[in-house]
């Protein structure tokens, strides 16, 4: 297969959040999920797109999201759901990503070390 | 399966990620993938290049391979714990198989050789025949068996051969050195009962011909294996 460049390492994690973000407000298959990651972040989180589902398998195996198998338009597809604990990690992540984003933004921007590190 | 994903399989089976999740994986990969080929045709263009600007919107090789091993969760226990799979796990299948076979000449021998001194002797009732059979196939059949179940275990994991090996070889030797004895004991009434050990026998010829024996189920256990590994170079997707 052609080889594609992608985000580098310091996206990691950042797909998970997205996803149970998503995932959150409705339930999705693979496909449904790459393209809307893809529109609600202009194109600027870039994955090899088959990269999503090791996240969604192991997102399910933690029991951070649920499957169920469904048939659309003659085609047989999986269906991606978030649960009670996939809320509660969501929110963790994000509250997390939140501050580091902040404190990111600050050193940036040129604020002093001890106001960025909380 | 979609041939682009052949090197994919291969190569996730070979990090040791179990054999479902590689399958789920490869099938969800296909599905994306022909979502992508459509729209990329639906862009307008020919299905020759919508196939190629799929697969490089799916992701290279390297990558999705990464994806997948990073995540140890997906790793078999062959690959976590090949000495628990190959060395252990087939010493208890054996173990339970002996039990069963063992309790079917037992309990065999309670209820059609009542007044018999041993359960091997010659029997006529047809029921039986095939009661008595049953454990005898059991016994005999186990060690086998169970080599072929390691042997189609490692052949799917792509595993390297020292651990299906060290299993093969284990079971060889019990299965050649098992042996069942017999006794009631000389009270009237008395319930017989049924043993096993292991033990290649007293002198060197009856050593020699366990050895055999082993040898024997060690080729029957292991032919499965050669032939599979024989017939992959001509079956490149294999």
């Amino acid at each position: 297969m052609a080889a594609r460049e992608t985000n580098p390492n310091f996206m990691n994690g950042v797909p998970e959040l997205l996803i149970l973000r998503l995932l959150q407000q409705e339930e999705m298959y693979g496909y449904e999920i790459v393209h809307a990651i893809r529109s609600r972040t202009e194109a600027v989180v870039a994955v090899g797109e088959g990269v999503v589902y090791p996240v969604l398998h192991g997102l399910e195996r933690d029991g951070a999201l649920r499957s169920r198998r469904k048939n659309v338009n003659g085609r047989s597809r999986i269906y991606y759901s978030v649960t009670a604990a996939g809320s509660r990690r969501l929110a963790d992540l994000s509250e997390a990503w939140s501050n580091l984003a902040a404190a990111i933004q600050k050193m940036l921007k040129g604020g002093r070390h001890g106001e960025a590190i909380q | 399966m979609a041939k682009p994903f052949n090197e994919l399989r291969e190569r996730l089976l070979r990090a040791g990620v179990a054999p479902r999740h590689v399958r789920r994986y490869l099938a969800e990969l296909a599905d994306h993938l022909a979502d992508l080929r459509a729209e990329e045709e639906r862009a307008g263009r020919s299905p020759a290049d919508a196939e190629s600007a799929a697969l490089v919107r799916l992701g290279g090789t390297d990558d999705l391979s990464r994806a997948m091993i990073e995540q140890r969760q997906f790793q078999s226990w062959c690959a976590r714990a090949p000495w628990a799979m190959f060395g252990l796990a087939p010493l208890f299948l054996l173990a339970g198989a002996y039990f069963v076979a063992c309790l079917i000449l037992w309990s065999g021998w309670k209820i059609f050789l009542p007044g018999t001194e041993s359960p091997f002797v010659p029997i006529l009732d047809g029921f039986a025949i095939f009661y008595f059979g049953v454990g005898r196939m059991l016994y005999f059949a186990a060690p086998v068996l169970i080599g072929w179940g390691i042997a189609l275990v490692a052949a799917r994991q792509r595993l390297s051969a020292f651990w299906p090996t060290v299993g093969l070889v284990l079971v060889a030797l019990i299965g050649a050195t098992a042996q069942v004895h017999a006794s009631r004991p000389a009270v009237p009434g008395a319930v017989g009962h049924v043993s096993m050990d292991l033990a290649l026998g007293p002198s060197a010829q009856a050593a020699s011909h366990g050895l055999l024996h082993a040898l024997v189920i060690l080729s029957l256990a292991a032919l499965p294996c050669l032939v599979w590994r024989l017939q992959r170079p001509r079956s490149p997707s294999a």
